[in-house]
This record gives C-alpha cells, sequence and structure tokens, in this order.
C-alpha cells in the first residue's frame, strides 16, 4: 500500500489489513500494533468505534481473499509467514484496558475530599509541637496527640473508602476469560491445534458444534453449521451460516462468523479476517472500556458540597487566623486556632456515613432482586429520569408463546400469561381440531426430559422457538403430545428452509380404519395459501375463492400488525389410490402432491409482556421516568409490545398513525403532533445528533427498533445532552458500551453475558423491569435520607466551631476542645446519622417528578442556613449556656471571663483569682476546663436528640410519623450511652481529657432542645398549611 | 374516578412537560449585583428584607430564651458563697502558692524574676507592681469593705464571724516599699501568698515530732525551736522555698522569711468576707549569686497540701536573674 494516509486512518488500516509490508516503517522494522497513536487521535479513535463496522472481507471472491491474506484455502499459511504476522500483529487477544494502579487509587482516597484538609490539621499539629518542643522545657503533648489522631482519623477513612472502591468493576476480565483456549489450524497443509492466541490473519481455521469462534473469520465452506450470536447482536436464535455473501452488513451476512460467538450445530471452515481487539468483539470491548462514564450524580452532589464545606472552612480558618494576628496573638496561638477551626469545620465521619448508608440501601437492594455493583449507583437510580429498556426479556417473557389463532374465520385469542389465568377459548370446533393436529404433528420440537414437576411454559425444549411455542400450546390444549405423535407416526418430512419456507410432514392417521396417509404442512401464510385450494370452514371444506382469500388476508394483516410472528396451516388427506400403505415418499425429489391442499388456519406468536410490566411502566410514568424502548426487534413489533406495556400509552398516535388516519403522506404530519414514536435503526443512521435530540424532546413516547449497539450508545448520549439521567437495560455483549455510557447500566442477571454484568452498575437478578421501580423507589429515598442525614450532622458543627470564634474573639477559656469535637463527628453523631437511612419515606415518593440534577442538590443553601443558621445557633446557645453555668457555680461568673484567656492559659499562673475570691492554680483551671468541655459535648448530645427527631421529617409532623425507626431509637440510647461512657468511664480524664460531670449539668441544655423540638415542629406545621409560601422557598431542604 | 392508569398519565404530562434548565454561569460581578433580576449577592433586596427580618426575630427569640435561662440561673446563685466548695467543686481543697511581683503582662508565660542590681530603671518595674499589689495592705479604703470590720487577730483569738484579719506591714522590714524591697541591693524581696479557697481549713503541722521527711531540714529545725520558744504560733502553714536543682541550692544564698515563715492559721477559713485579705510571707534572698538563673521553688506546708512539682499544686515556682 503506497497511499498516503492520515493519521485517524491509521486504525481503520489496522482493522482492514490489505497487504503485510503496510505497518512497516521506513527503516524495515515493525511497527508495534500496540502502541496506540498519540492522544490526539484518541478520541477520533473512539468515534471511529462508535462507526458501523465497514468491513469489505465478506464482500470480495474467495479467491480475491486468499489473495489478500497470501493464505490457501487447503493448506492454509506457512510457518514462516504466520510467524511473520504474529510478530506483526501481536497475539490474537484483547488488550487489556490500562488500568490506575492500585497505589494511585489508594492515594486518591487518602487525600482526596476532605482528607487534604485533616491532613493539613495534622501537619499544623505536628509542626506546632515539634516548636513548642524545641522551645519549652516541658511542652504539652496536645498537639502531639490531636495529630495522631487526625492522621488516623484519615486514613482510617482513606482505607475505607478504598476498599468499597476496590470492590468495583473489572470490565475486561470477563473479556480475557472468553477467548477460547485453542483452535484448529491448517498451516502448510497440517492440522495443527494451537492455542487461540497464536492465530494470526489468513490462518485457515476448522470449527465444529459447541466451539467458541476464535477470531472473526469469513467461512469457506459449510456443513449446516449455524452460530450463536445472541452475545454479541442479541438476536437469540441460532443463525446458519455458509460460504454465500448474502448481506452488506457484515453482521448479517451469512459467511462471517464473530470472535466469541458459540458455534450450535454444524462444522465450517474459514479464513480468519481479523483477531485480537481488531475483531468486532474487540471494537466492542475497547468502546465500553474506552467510555467515559463521568461522575455519578450522587459523586458530583458530594463533591459539591465537600467545596461547598471545605470553602467555609478555608474561609472562617484564615479569616481568623488573620483576626488572631490582628488581635496580637502569637502566631503559634493562631496556627492553633487555625487547627481547631478546621477540625470543627469538616464533619469527619459524615463520607463514611454516607458510604454506610449506600451499603443497608445496596443490601435491602439486593433483597429485592436488584444487585448493585457500584455503590454510588444506588442514588443514581433513583434521580433517573429516563430508562432505555431493552424489549426481549426484560420487558418480556423472552419465551415465544402462541397469542392467536384464525380458524373458521375467526380470531381467537389464546392465553399469554405467564400463570395461564387469561381466557380460556372452545377447543372443541372441527376448526380448532384440524388445526391443532396440524401443530402438533408438524413440529419437531420436544420437551428436553427431566422436568417432570416444571409447569409446560417454563419447560425447557429443544428446537426452534416457535415450534417451541406451538409444542406448549398444544401440550396445554390437547394434553401429551408426544403420546399424540407416536398414534400418527411420521412417515416422512421436508424440513423447514429459508428457499421453500415450509415444512412439510406425511404421518399415519391413529384412525386404523383409515389408510389414507395425512399431509401436514406449515409455513409462511402467504407461501401455504398459494399451495391451497379448498379452506377449512366450520367442518366444510370450501373452495378457497376471492372473498375468503380476503378474510385471509386481513386476519394476515390483523396479526401482523400486533407484531406477532404468523403461521400458515394446511393439510391433505392422500388419496389412498395413489399412495397406498407403504407407499416410499422421497423427500429429496418429491413424489407427493404439495399444491392443492386444504387451507386450515393461521396462528401467531409472540413474546408475550411479563405480568408485571405494566404496572411497573405505569409507576414510572407516575414518577415521572420516561420509558423509552430500545430493541433490535421488527418495529411493528416493538410497538405492539409498547403498547401493550403501556410504553405508548392508548390513544397517542405515532406520526405514522396520524398519517393512516387522516389518509395523508407521512411527509405532511407536523411531527410535534404525534407524542409517539417509532424510530427505525435504519431512519437512525442517518439522524444528525440534533435531529435526535429533537426526536427525543418532543415525544414522549418513543421506540427504537432495529437499532445497532452503536445506536444505542447514540441514543443515551442524546439523552444525556439534554440532561436526563439515564438508566439502560440491556444483556448482550453489544450492549456494553451503552451499558458503561449510561448513568446506570442495568444488566439482566439470567440472560446477561458475563461482559454486560461487568459493564453495568447494577445487576436485575431476576431479568424483570419490575424490579427497576422497586430499585428507583429505593434510590429515591436514599435521597431523600441522606440529605436528613447530612443536615443532622452538619448541624452540629455549629456549636463545634463557635466556641473557637468566642475563644478567639471574647478571650473566654476554651469552651470545646478538639478531642471532643472528633468525639461527636465521629462518636456520638455517627449511629444516629447511619440510623437516619432507615426511615420511612414521607409520602408516595413516587408520585413526583424526578430530581432535577441542576437545581436540586443533595445540600443546598436552605440546608445549610437550616443547619447553621437556626437549628446549630440554637445549639450553640444550649452548650454555651452549659458552659457559663458550670463556669458560673465552680467560681468564674460569666462577666469575669471574657479578657481572662491570657491569664487563664499561663501555666506561670498558679493563683487566678475567680468571683468568689477564691485562687486557682493551673491544674485546676484546666480541670475546670476540660468539666466544660465535656459538658459541652454531654449538651450538644442533649440537643442532638431533638435534633435527629426534627431531622427523621423534612414535611411532616413527627406525629404523623411516629417514632417506628427502631434504628434510630437505638441510635438515640446509643449515643445517649456513649457520651455517659466517656464522661465517667475512669481514665478518660487521661486519656479524651473528659471529665464526670454532676447529673445536675445534664439539665442546662433541656430548654433548648425542646425549642429545637418546638421551632421546628412550628416550622414544618406552617410549611404544611402553605406550601410553596415563603418558608419552604426559604427553609425546605 | 380516574382509573390508575389516567392517574399516571396525568401525572406524566405534567411532570415529564417540562424540559430541565441549566443554572446559568454567572460572572463575579454579576454574583454581587445581578442587573437581570436586580439582586444583590443572588437576592433582591425585597428578599433580603424578609430573610433578614426573619433571621432578626429567630435571633430575638433565641436570645430572649438564653436571657431567661441565665437570669433563672443567677437565682440560684449566692453572691458571696460559691455554688460548690471544697471537694465538690473543681478548685478542690488543695491550694496552691502565688508570688509577687509578676512578670510583665505581655510576657503572661513568664515565672522569671531579672533585672540588673543597682539601676533602678531597670528594676522599677518589680518595685512599681509590689507598691501595686501592696497598696490594698497599705490603704484599707482601697478594698471594699475593709475598715470597719478590722479584727486584731492573733493565734489564741481567730476572728468573729464577719471580721477579717490584719496584716502587719510593717514586720516585713526590709522588704518596704521605702527600701525598694530591697531590690536595689541585689537581695530581692518576693512575696508569698496561700490561694483562697473557700471554707478550706488547714491541717497544721504543730508538733516538731510529726514532721514529713520531704520536709526541709531547716524548717523542721525552724518549727522545733517556735515549739519551744511560742508554742502558741504553731498553728501555722509553714513556707519554704529551695533552689530546685543542687545548682540552685548552692545559688540561692541564706533566705530569711518575714515577718514569720509561714501563713498564721487564724486566717483560716477563707470565707469570702468583706475586706478579706491574705496573709503574705516576704521572703528575702539575702545573697543570690548573680548573672546566674536560679530556679526556686516554694513550697506551703499543712498536712492536707500534698505537692507536685508537675502540676505545681501546694507550691509554686520562679526563677531569678540578678545580673
Amino acid at each position: 500500500m503506497s497511499v498516503q494516509l492520515t493519521r485517524a486512518d491509521s486504525y481503520r488500516v489496522a482493522t482492514v489489513i490489505a497487504t503485510d509490508d503496510d505497518n512497516r516503517t521506513a527503516d524495515g522494522h515493525f511497527k508495534s500494533r500496540r502502541k496506540m497513536p498519540a492522544k490526539a487521535a484518541k478520541k477520533e479513535n473512539l468515534d471511529d468505534l462508535k462507526q458501523e463496522l465497514d468491513i469489505d472481507h465478506h464482500k470480495i471472491s474467495p479467491e480475491d481473499l486468499y489473495q489478500r491474506f497470501q493464505t490457501h484455502p487447503e493448506n492454509g499459511l506457512s510457518h514462516a509467514k504466520a510467524k511473520e504476522n504474529l510478530e506483526r500483529d501481536g497475539p490474537n487477544a484483547l488488550t487489556p484496558p490500562k488500568q490506575t494502579p492500585e497505589w494511585v487509587k489508594f492515594c486518591k482516597n487518602l487525600f482526596g475530599g476532605f482528607a487534604m484538609l485533616l491532613w493539613i490539621g495534622a501537619i499544623l499539629c505536628f509542626v506546632a509541637y515539634s516548636i513548642q518542643a524545641t522551645t519549652s522545657e516541658e511542652p504539652a503533648d496536645d498537639n502531639l496527640y490531636l495529630g495522631i489522631v487526625l492522621s488516623a482519623v484519615v486514613i482510617v477513612t482513606g482505607i475505607f473508602s478504598y476498599y468499597q472502591e476496590s470492590k468495583s468493576s473489572k470490565i475486561m476480565e470477563s473479556f480475557k476469560n472468553m477467548v477460547p483456549q485453542f483452535a484448529t489450524v491448517i498451516r502448510e497443509g497440517e492440522k495443527l491445534t494451537l492455542r487461540a492466541e497464536d492465530l494470526v490473519l489468513g490462518d485457515v481455521v476448522e470449527v465444529k458444534f459447541g466451539d467458541r469462534i476464535p477470531a472473526d473469520i469469513r467461512i469457506i465452506e459449510a456443513r449446516n453449521f449455524k452460530v450463536d450470536n445472541s452475545s454479541l447482536t442479541g438476536e437469540s436464535e441460532p443463525q446458519s451460516r455458509g460460504a454465500e455473501f448474502t448481506h452488506e452488513n457484515p453482521l448479517e451476512t451469512k459467511n462471517l462468523a464473530f470472535f466469541s460467538t458459540n458455534a450450535v450445530e454444524g462444522t465450517a471452515k474459514g479464513v480468519v479476517i481479523s483477531c485480537g481487539d481488531h475483531t468486532v468483539m474487540g471494537r466492542i470491548a475497547g468502546l465500553a472500556s474506552g467510555l467515559d462514564t463521568g461522575e455519578t450524580p450522587i459523586a458530583k452532589e458530594i463533591h459539591h458540597f465537600i467545596h461547598l464545606i471545605t470553602g467555609v472552612a478555608v474561609f472562617l480558618g484564615v479569616t481568623f487566623f488573620v483576626i488572631a494576628f490582628i488581635l496580637g496573638y502569637h502566631w503559634l496561638d493562631a496556627v492553633i486556632f487555625l487547627i481547631g477551626i478546621i477540625v470543627a469545620n469538616v464533619p469527619e465521619g459524615l463520607l463514611a456515613t454516607v458510604t454506610v448508608c449506600l451499603t443497608l440501601t445496596a443490601k435491602r437492594m439486593a433483597s429485592k432482586n436488584c444487585l448493585v455493583k457500584n455503590l454510588e449507583a444506588v442514588e443514581t437510580l433513583g434521580s433517573t429520569s429516563t430508562i432505555c429498556s431493552d424489549k426481549t426479556g426484560t420487558l418480556t417473557q423472552n419465551r415465544m408463546t402462541v397469542a392467536h389463532m384464525w380458524f373458521d374465520n375467526q380470531i381467537i385469542e389464546a392465553d399469554t400469561t405467564e400463570d395461564q389465568s387469561g381466557v380460556q377459548y372452545d377447543r372443541t370446533s372441527p376448526g380448532f381440531k384440524a388445526l391443532s393436529r396440524i401443530a402438533t404433528l408438524c413440529n419437531r420440537a420436544e420437551f428436553k426430559g427431566g422436568q417432570d414437576g416444571v409447569p409446560i411454559l417454563k419447560k425447557e425444549v429443544s428446537g426452534d422457538a416457535s415450534e417451541a411455542a406451538l409444542l406448549k400450546c398444544m401440550e396445554l390444549a390437547l394434553g401429551d403430545v408426544m403420546n399424540i405423535r407416536k398414534r400418527n407416526r411420521k412417515i416422512a418430512e421436508v424440513p423447514f428452509n429459508s428457499t421453500n419456507k415450509y415444512q412439510v410432514s406425511i404421518h399415519e392417521t391413529e384412525d386404523t380404519n383409515d389408510p389414507r396417509y395425512l399431509l401436514v404442512m406449515k409455513g409462511a401464510p402467504e407461501r401455504i395459501l398459494e399451495r391451497c385450494s379448498t379452506i377449512f370452514i366450520n367442518g366444510k371444506e370450501k373452495v378457497l375463492d376471492e372473498e375468503m382469500k380476503e378474510a385471509f388476508n386481513n386476519a394476515y394483516m390483523e396479526l401482523g400488525g400486533l407484531g406477532e410472528r404468523v403461521l400458515g396451516f394446511c393439510d391433505f388427506m392422500l388419496p389412498s389410490d395413489k399412495y397406498p400403505t407403504g407407499y416410499k415418499f422421497n423427500t429429496d425429489d418429491i413424489n407427493f402432491p404439495i399444491d392443492n391442499l386444504r387451507f386450515v388456519g393461521l396462528m401467531s406468536m409472540i413474546d408475550p409482556p411479563r405480568a408485571a410490566v405494566p404496572d411497573a411502566v405505569a409507576k414510572c410514568r407516575s414518577a415521572g421516568i420516561k420509558v423509552i424502548m430500545v430493541t433490535g426487534d421488527h418495529p411493528i413489533t416493538a410497538k405492539a409490545i409498547a403498547k401493550s406495556v403501556g410504553i405508548i400509552s392508548e390513544g397517542n398516535e405515532t406520526i405514522e398513525d396520524i398519517a393512516q388516519r387522516l389518509n395523508i403522506p407521512v411527509s405532511e404530519v407536523n411531527p410535534r403532533e404525534a407524542k409517539a414514536a417509532v424510530v427505525h435503526g435504519a431512519e437512525l443512521r442517518d439522524v444528525s445528533s440534533d435531529q435526535l435530540d429533537e426526536i427525543l424532546r418532543y415525544h414522549t413516547e418513543i421506540v427504537f427498533a432495529r437499532t445497532s449497539p452503536q445506536q444505542k450508545l447514540i441514543i443515551v448520549e442524546g439523552c444525556q445532552r439534554m440532561g436526563a439521567i439515564v438508566a439502560v437495560t440491556g444483556d448482550g455483549v453489544n450492549d456494553s458500551p451503552a451499558l458503561k455510557k449510561a448513568d446506570i447500566g442495568v444488566a439482566m442477571g439470567i440472560a446477561g453475558s458475563d461482559v454486560s454484568k461487568q459493564a453495568a452498575d447494577m445487576i436485575l437478578l431476576d431479568d424483570n423491569f419490575a424490579s427497576i421501580v422497586t430499585g428507583v423507589e429505593e434510590g429515591r429515598l436514599i435521597f431523600d435520607n441522606l440529605k436528613k442525614s447530612i443536615a443532622y450532622t452538619l448541624t452540629s458543627n455549629i456549636p463545634e466551631i463557635s466556641p473557637f470564634l468566642a475563644f478567639i474573639l471574647c478571650d473566654i477559656p476554651l469552651p470545646l476542645g478538639t478531642v471532643t469535637i472528633l468525639c461527636i463527628d465521629l462518636g456520638t453523631d455517627m449511629v444516629p446519622a447511619i440510623s437516619l437511612a432507615y426511615e420511612h419515606a414521607e409520602a408516595d415518593i413516587m408520585k413526583r417528578p424526578p430530581r432535577d440534577p441542576f437545581n436540586d442538590k443533595l445540600v443546598n443553601s436552605r440546608l445549610i442556613s437550616m443547619a447553621y443558621g437556626q437549628i446549630g445557633m440554637i445549639q450553640a446557645a444550649a452548650g454555651f449556656f452549659v458552659y457559663f453555668v458550670i463556669m458560673a457555680e465552680n467560681g468564674f461568673l460569666p462577666m469575669k471571663l471574657f479578657g481572662i484567656r491570657k491569664m487563664w492559659d499561663s501555666k506561670a499562673v498558679n493563683d487566678l483569682t475567680d468571683s468568689y475570691g477564691q485562687e486557682w492554680t493551673y491544674r485546676d483551671r484546666k480541670t475546670l476546663e476540660y468539666t466544660c468541655h465535656t459538658a459541652f459535648f454531654i449538651s450538644i448530645v442533649v440537643v442532638q436528640w431533638a435534633d435527629l427527631i426534627i431531622c427523621k421529617t423534612r414535611r411532616n409532623s413527627i406525629f404523623h410519623q411516629g417514632m417506628r425507626n427502631w434504628a434510630l431509637n437505638f441510635g438515640l440510647v446509643f449515643e445517649t450511652v456513649l457520651a455517659a461512657f466517656l464522661s465517667y468511664c475512669p481514665g478518660m480524664d487521661k486519656g479524651l481529657r473528659m471529665y464526670p460531670l454532676k447529673l445536675v449539668w445534664w439539665f442546662p441544655a433541656i430548654p433548648f432542645m425542646l425549642a429545637i423540638f418546638v421551632y421546628d415542629e412550628t416550622r414544618r406545621f406552617y410549611l404544611r398549611r402553605n406550601p410553596g409560601g415563603w418558608l419552604e422557598q426559604e427553609t425546605y431542604y | 374516578m380516574p382509573t390508575i392508569t389516567e392517574d399516571c398519565i396525568d401525572g406524566f404530562q405534567q411532570y415529564y412537560a417540562r424540559p430541565l434548565e441549566r443554572p446559568k454561569k454567572k460572572s463575579f460581578k454579576q454574583m454581587i449585583y445581578d442587573d437581570e433580576d436586580n439582586s444583590y449577592f443572588g437576592r433582591t433586596i425585597d428578599s433580603w428584607a424578609k430573610i433578614g427580618t426573619f433571621y432578626f426575630a429567630f435571633y430575638g427569640v433565641l436570645g430572649a430564651l438564653v436571657a431567661i435561662c441565665m437570669w433563672a440561673f443567677f437565682q440560684t446563685l449566692d453572691p458571696r458563697i460559691p455554688k460548690w466548695t471544697l471537694d465538690s467543686s473543681i478548685i478542690g481543697t488543695n491550694p496552691g502558692l502565688g508570688f509577687r511581683p509578676l512578670p510583665p503582662v505581655d510576657n503572661v508565660e513568664s515565672t522569671l524574676i531579672w533585672y540588673k542590681g543597682t539601676q533602678h530603671e531597670n528594676y522599677k518595674h518589680w518595685t512599681d507592681s509590689l507598691d501595686d499589689f501592696l497598696a490594698v495592705y497599705k490603704v484599707p479604703g482601697l478594698t471594699p469593705g475593709r475598715g470597719q470590720n478590722i479584727y486584731n487577730c492573733d493565734y489564741n483569738q481567730p476572728p468573729p464571724k464577719g471580721q477579717v484579719c490584719d496584716v502587719d506591714i510593717k514586720s516585713w522590714s526590709p522588704c518596704t516599699k521605702e527600701n525598694n524591697y530591697s531590690y536595689h541591693k541585689s537581695s530581692p524581696c518576693i512575696f508569698l501568698k496561700l490561694n483562697k479557697i473557700y471554707d478550706w481549713r488547714p491541717d497544721f503541722y504543730n508538733s516538731s515530732q510529726d514532721l514529713p521527711a520531704a520536709m526541709p531540714e531547716n524548717l523542721k529545725t525552724y518549727i522545733a525551736d517556735i515549739e519551744k520558744k511560742e508554742a502558741h504560733k504553731l498553728n501555722t502553714i509553714w513556707v519554704s522555698c529551695e533552689g530546685e536543682n543542687p545548682a540552685d541550692q548552692e545559688n540561692i544564698g541564706p533566705v530569711n522569711y518575714l515577718p514569720i515563715r509561714g501563713f498564721p492559721g487564724y486566717f483560716y477559713p477563707y470565707q469570702n468576707s468583706e475586706g478579706y485579705l491574705s496573709p503574705l510571707v516576704a521572703v528575702h534572698f539575702q545573697r543570690p549569686k548573680r548573672g546566674i538563673i536560679i530556679n526556686i521553688e516554694c513550697k506551703a506546708w499543712a498536712r492536707n497540701i500534698v505537692h507536685d512539682r508537675k502540676e505545681r499544686i501546694g507550691s509554686v515556682h520562679y526563677e531569678l536573674l540578678i545580673d
């Protein structure tokens, strides 16, 4: 290849290999295939991947193919050539994605979030300590101690979140497992068994049933060869493959088989046309792992919140650092203030609380068949505003079932429900008997053995899906089908093939008096009709006239319009004179009549929707969630299912429906008039992203049919462009890019491929769409409860910060120490905050629209205003009141305290006078101060009781909500017991500087506790009285 | 009665109709004042007024609540007697000692008494500070309530209730203002006082037979001496000042205690009577070594006073440096 290529083309060149030397550098060395182009080209590569598959290996003649790969159909490649190719292209395996080293991940956890602030605090502590240690003879080890505690806090929370994260998905590992181990290859005329990794372009390989296809191959010889492409295309039926080129689209042509799909029948021989990352599967894997998934909504919210709190902490810290300087403090004191402010500002335990809350919900969801792989996805599901759902298996039962029959010129509805609770039909009419006889006999499907206890519909069947449907239908209608077949022994059979489109078999009849043979035939209705001259109606055989043909056509159209797969049935009693007993029927050279038969009826099949789905879709709608169906199926089938489950609601029309109703061409219909739309994959291929946006914006009910995996990805991106948070369900490998790209990818636990499970954030264990809705409910609940939890935790920040500010500004002895702050944040506040995750919903959360990700924040200014400005202030008042009470009762009246700080904290002053003339030594003063810290701490616990109870509800009265959350009640007891333990346990005075309190010192906070309770009950009373009022705008978080 | 599906569809139309709006990114200037909606810092003046009024009222009520609680609390306090005393109070029953003069206020962490012996300017701070400290002892009018209720106490004449004992300042000589407290002679006087603890009663070492081993020998002999000569004075909280380390003990030189070596027992218990003044002991370092820091620890001695150098209880620590 001497053509000049641009960089962007390099990928395609690598894919569409023409000759062997195009990858050489000027000096003759082989370029490494693995060497990716520079970063600038990376984006282009990704876009390239999103393009439809564009190769021509299937179009060219076999001779050209051998020429291109310098191979031979019988002898294969030479060893030398194979070696050369292997060196050039590398092994036939998927490149694992570049992984972030574990230590980098660990460091991210260790230094992300609040960790940086706490590290600064810890470092400042160590600096302060080392300065004190060098300048003073007997340094106070408070700072060393605090520094160690802070570092421990950061490290422990870092390890905790790292542990949570390390459980997350490892997508490529399952791809690795998919690479087949061995392959049979012909080289230099010899058959070799090689490791699949050693395959190279141009190798001639042999594949037999049961094998995994070792690479993408062009088939040159095939015997009855069928592959299961379901992991690639989602098509669940095995597809026959042969040497003939049948379709432009490489995925649909018969002469290509793809890497990692399964051969289910027959054998084949083929030439390897691409391997490793360049296979179709490799491209999808690359697409999935190359996708930037972005942050989950909850991660965004938490970052937003961290920024907010860090901002406040840095602002306050720096401001008071400067103020301390202006007030003439020693710089070391200013540093210590800074540490205090940082520690007080950062809710140390909050991120762990959030993680635990999410874990709890994840567990609860797992018990409801939603297995969540990525913790943050728990909430994502709650904010979901669009669900792009697969059809097969998710919305439907993934089981072809007979839905309708047409005989005696009327359409009969069969029962399609999972539990056979639907309507029953008349099974005695001669028309049904004739039809059922054909359906029973002209059918090769059989139940698999060993399923005695299983309900008929759930039994596994060997054979093709429609035949299985017929078999089950007949088993239900007639009873033991196998016995009937035994009584009507099969003499000869012509199996179904795609050219004649029918299936014929000849049977002896069970009527021993009748020596005639019975010929039964089923197939494509129009082909069957062509072969008939009479029709069996109401027990009489009539000439098939135009009128009857019209009736047939109407029925066929109607059933077809329901999206059902229709089969025609006819039979013929072979006259015994021409075909006596023992007549040799020849199926290759047909020696019996297959024309002028007797038409009996039609049967139509569909994969019916799951029972719970229509309700679930309705629930989604009431919850403001748009449900979009994306399927590889035919538009008509897709639309029928969409209508039956309510994705397209009754009375809503598509453009085509409007056109049909008004009898005008489609192009004249104003697209905006149609609420519903069915979009064909072929149309989507030509649509620009703007047009796609328009479709998504103006139609509320959308079905995408005949879509390819790449298109699914484009649809997801389109929804995301509109600001929607998108959940995508999928089961095949082909879905994995969309699953990865979606805000939340939902894989199917039963039908899903491993790759899709790896790419997804959540797995539905029962494959049921309805489980998603439960998930959404849990997700919404946890978002509400996280708000409550955060409101609860943040409130205690004010009584933690204000002592420091008062200490600096009013020169009073410190009312609350840093260690006690940590005891609140990491001790008493933790369990109650977590217990809020167990809180029940206040109202029906599925009757409100999804969260608006731009305006409805987890932590908004109203929450801050409530927590900091109102409840926090009451709490701080309580704390200070207790502080002044204890100081005054021991001798220091409040007025005496202002301005006393320097004397108080000076070790040199051994005789500080109080308001009663008593003189205090340094030690006694400090004991008094630490007792005040303990009391301030206890008072925060007391007011947090009320805070916890008011945080249970955001709008309802607590009397309405009740106290049935036992986790929370336990939390109340726990924090009290812990606080008492910290205060009264012997040795705490040495360890944590906590001193035992007199019982009466628990009480001064109680009026404030009641005030919090009364204030918030009143506030919520007015919220309920005036919905949308000023109070709601300012205080409803 | 609409069916559930109709209900849902209504809800659906109502909810999904709105397209999501991304909040506009505002410039810094717009954050301060946005002329689009005439808002300052994100709120219109009207809105600021409303939220301001709300918070004003909120904090007003909160302030009132604090005030009520404080008022109610103060009703439970006695102006002269602390709510908790002795062991029920955190102050406990182990008084410390205090010394005067103190180093300057801006050097509050220091306990070093440092001056150049001969220059008046240099020791002025120390003598001035002692002048201030002792002023209340000289002029009774400076202490509220002192004057009428001064009682001439003695070991066998404890003051009746409501009366306070006089402190005789003349017996401190040569540690007097007129003598510059002997600072100019490089033999400074340091005044010691025992911390007042409401209702604390000392348990005196009133027998030379029963003295602790840790007590300095010279104090032991002093007590024995008193026992012989003036046995009624044994009810005294004894005082000792020593160098902390062996080197300091050498450098400290002879120490004289004025007027007696301790705090007379009749000053106790302290009951916050009007005009009460602590008894003082003037410690006169007669020949301290110059040009070197001397670490001095003074202890008060009574059976119910425990000493701990690190915690500074029952004792006081200071350094002396005379250039």
